[in-house]
């Protein structure tokens, strides 16, 4: 339920369009008709009519919404499953993230809208203007809304100007005067416009939403979207319209379901052979998929099966992960040395069993053999983070990631976790296990990791939390606090991992400026959207730590609608920097000075908090 | 008493869901709808492995279809825009009308392959498209004596 102020940006536009081009039309368009072209005002007048058109299309389409998920389609409890999925996407790793609103994983592109409160399509922003997001579905009317508006306003204003300079004796006449103020607004709305439509054919031609550039999440990286200029024009404008998912569907044929059930002949022959006692019922071997005698009513464990069957082993990997992640509780207090930095080409496969040196409790002991045994890492990033941070000590692979990836359970080092050096490498064996696990880190190169180990630091979220103790939680977020700031940030070059180095110059002043005073909602959001990989916000998260991090049920809100209402001169900027004159657009649009003290200002005014991951 | 029972079990073979198995979009070419055709091991047992693969390939070439940009997308395009996109409230874009032959399609093959083999197949666009979500039925006379009762399922 959106508040009645959301209401008042779309009322605003729609009325200063609406007025203004009526009043042209009343008053201006007459003596252009006659004294310039009689084919000038129904130019103006068509014009108008595709503006209002696009206006509207934009304003009421649905952009994409997805459904929310049945239950069923995850029985898990929501802390249990890894908070990021990875796929590929034309060999770019593309992270998708668990919606805890929507209870599903966000497929690539999509977003979920704080303000709307769904998740959308290949999401661009949430506009203010139009009061609706902009996905998929409207994503033309929305850029097509803008190149006319623009090509409307020239239009209005040249035909203004012919006029008043003709009557430039008269000018408090009601003509004049009319078609003066009507001038005027073209003038003050039509830079930002402006400034606006290039900022969306730069990103029409690019490939990118808005989401994406502003997150910066191609800044060093592929694009895996983009099929070429004229391809991502032809896709943007003329691809088919798809329908609503929401929309309630048409009564369909009732079907019925009855048994006994044909079975696959291959299956039959294996059932003849050995248990003469199954011939007697003519059912599907039903039986290996439930849980032994007696049926449960809800058969949660069989779900659990196949939810892992269909996601494939990486699903299957994490699982193990999650639940052997839950046994090293008791062991906690014994410190283990946290291993990692590990060569490329090893894999979680190779690591050696590690179940009677987890109990050790010399901190000082290093596994140096077992670095061959460890989890394939980005080496570089890793270097980068550990020789800065250590010196001496070495990094070493978290025994609880070995344990787990054997299948063992093992004892997450979690002591290790009071350590600054262990906060960083306790994340690192949740993170490819909870992201794609190790099937999927022996697949891909080693890269693969990188995304995810690149965020650690800053998202907590692949790692569960939930079964931590809270001040060791708390503890865990103090003293991540610092090793934000000094962390070099890698420029992976792969898709969900911008790294703080690729960032405009300005963003990175504003988000770093913001950091020891409680950040405002816009740098928040922009640094905790789902999207936003590379930042993180260290008061808010010390305020969400248990549910950010794991797949709490949560909703995660996309931060573009407070990006998107900084003003089109903050996109801009971001991306290109220029030096725009201060936006003229009213309330609640900011000025283009953007710095920490307005934009804070601002954003504490817009929309209501969002809790963030 | 027992026996009794018994033959009323046996009488009333009910189908209950036992599980679902949902099968994910493969997003390797893009953000075009297309779902994974790996074969679900829980159905190992209940279809073939043939039929399951090529319902998810004419699938998959449906849905290639609809989002194709060429002729038809265009003059819809242009149309739209020209009508200042009242045609939307007049005709059917081609997407919806591949998206009915889509719903017939699995009405169809429900009815005639997976019903008999106690599956149902849901379309994929009351999910969102995200997932092909694959209803596993069980034949709950069969297996337990507490189960007495579901009727037969009807699944919509």
């Amino acid at each position: 339920m959106r508040r009645s102020s959301a209401y008042i940006p779309v009322s605003t536009a729609a009325a200063l369009l609406v007025t203004s081009s009526t009043l042209f039309f009343v008053f201006t368009c007459p003596w252009l008709a006659v004294n310039v072209s009689p084919v000038f005002p129904p130019c103006v007048g068509i014009v108008f009519l595709f503006v209002m058109a696009n206006f509207i299309m934009a304003t009421f389409m649905d952009a994409g919404v997805f459904p929310r998920a049945n239950e069923d389609e995850d029985k898990d409890e929501d802390f249990r499953a890894p908070l990021y999925k990875n796929v590929e996407v034309r060999g770019v790793q593309v992270r998708m993230k668990w919606c805890a609103s929507c209870h599903f994983y966000r497929p690539p592109r999509c977003s979920h809208c704080s303000v709307c409160d769904h998740c959308v399509e290949d999401f661009d922003h949430h506009c203010p203007w139009v009061n609706n997001c902009i996905g998929r579905r409207n994503y033309r009317f929305f850029f097509l809304f803008l190149l006319s508006l623009t090509l409307h306003m020239v239009g209005v204003f040249s035909g203004g100007l012919l006029y008043v300079l003709d009557h430039p004796e008269n000018l408090w006449e009601l003509h004049t005067a009319v078609t003066l103020v009507v001038m005027s607004v073209s003038a003050l709305f039509f830079i930002p416009v402006l400034g606006l439509s290039c900022f969306h054919l730069v990103l029409v031609v690019r490939g990118r939403t808005t989401n994406e550039q502003v997150t910066g999440k191609f800044q060093g990286g592929v694009n895996p979207f983009t099929r070429g200029c004229c391809q991502n024009v032809q896709f943007v404008l003329f691809s088919p319209i798809t329908p609503r998912y929401t929309e309630k569907l048409s009564e369909r044929l009732p079907l019925h379901i009855q048994p006994p059930f044909h079975q696959p002949e291959s299956h039959k022959l294996s059932q003849t052979l050995p248990i003469k006692s199954l011939e007697e019922v003519d059912a599907p071997d039903s039986k290996s998929l439930t849980c032994p005698p007696p049926l449960p009513p809800k058969p949660d464990p069989v779900l659990l099966k196949n939810h892992l069957a269909a996601l494939e082993e990486s699903l299957l990997q994490s699982r193990a992960l999650m639940l052997s992640g839950h046994n090293p509780l008791q062991t906690s207090e014994s410190p283990t040395k946290v291993l990692y930095q590990v060569p490329r080409d090893q894999m979680g496969s190779r690591i050696s069993p590690l179940v009677p040196q987890e109990h050790a409790s010399e901190p000082s002991l290093l596994q140096p053999e077992n670095h061959a045994n460890a989890l394939t890492l980005n080496s570089r990033s890793l270097s980068l983070k550990h020789s800065s941070r250590r010196g001496s000590q070495r990094a070493e692979i978290p025994h609880a990631s070995q344990s787990v990836l054997s299948g063992r359970t093992g004892s997450l080092s979690y002591d290790s976790l009071l350590h600054p050096e262990g906060v960083q490498a306790a994340f690192l064996p949740m993170d490819p296990g909870l992201s794609h696990g190790c099937v999927d880190v022996q697949r891909l190169p080693a890269r693969n990791c990188s995304p995810v180990f690149m965020h650690i630091n800053r998202e907590p979220s692949p790692v569960r939390y939930d079964s931590l103790p809270k001040p060791l939680m708390s503890s865990i977020q103090e003293r991540r606090e610092p090793d934000d700031k000094d962390k070099p940030l890698q420029d992976s070059g792969i898709y969900d991992t911008p790294s703080r180095r690729s960032l405009p110059q300005d963003l990175r002043g504003l988000s770093l400026s913001r950091g020891p005073t409680p950040p405002a909602y816009g740098s928040r959001e922009f640094l905790l959207s789902s999207a936003a990989y590379g930042y993180g916000s260290r008061s808010h998260l010390s305020s969400s730590s248990s549910s950010s991090l794991t797949r709490a049920p949560r909703t995660t809100g996309s931060p573009l609608h407070f990006n998107r209402s900084l003003s089109p001169s903050f996109y801009q900027s971001l991306d290109r920097q220029s030096q725009l004159p201060p936006s003229t657009l009213p309330a609640p649009l900011p000025t283009s000075s953007y710095g920490p003290q307005k934009a804070p200002t601002y954003i504490r005014g817009g929309e209501r908090p969002e809790p963030g991951l | 008493m027992a026996t009794e029972f018994h033959n009323l079990q046996e009488l009333h073979h009910s189908a209950s869901l036992a599980t679902k198995v949902f099968i994910q979009r493969d997003y390797r070419d893009g953000t075009i709808c297309k779902f994974q055709t790996k074969f679900p091991t829980e159905l190992d047992s209940r279809i073939e492995k043939s039929l399951f693969e090529e319902t998810l390939k004419t699938l998959n070439c449906y849905y290639a279809e609809t989002e194709k940009i060429g002729g038809q997308s265009y003059l819809e395009g242009c149309l739209a825009c020209a009508t200042a996109y009242i045609i939307f409230l007049c005709m059917e874009t081609p997407y919806e009308k591949i998206l009915k032959k889509i719903s017939m399609y699995i009405q169809e093959h429900n009815e005639k392959i997976y019903a008999p083999r106690g599956l149902l197949l849901t379309d994929p666009i009351e999910r969102g498209m995200r997932v092909i979500e694959i209803s596993i039925f069980e034949d709950s006379g069969s297996t337990s004596s507490s189960g007495s009762s579901p009727s037969s399922s009807t699944a919509q």
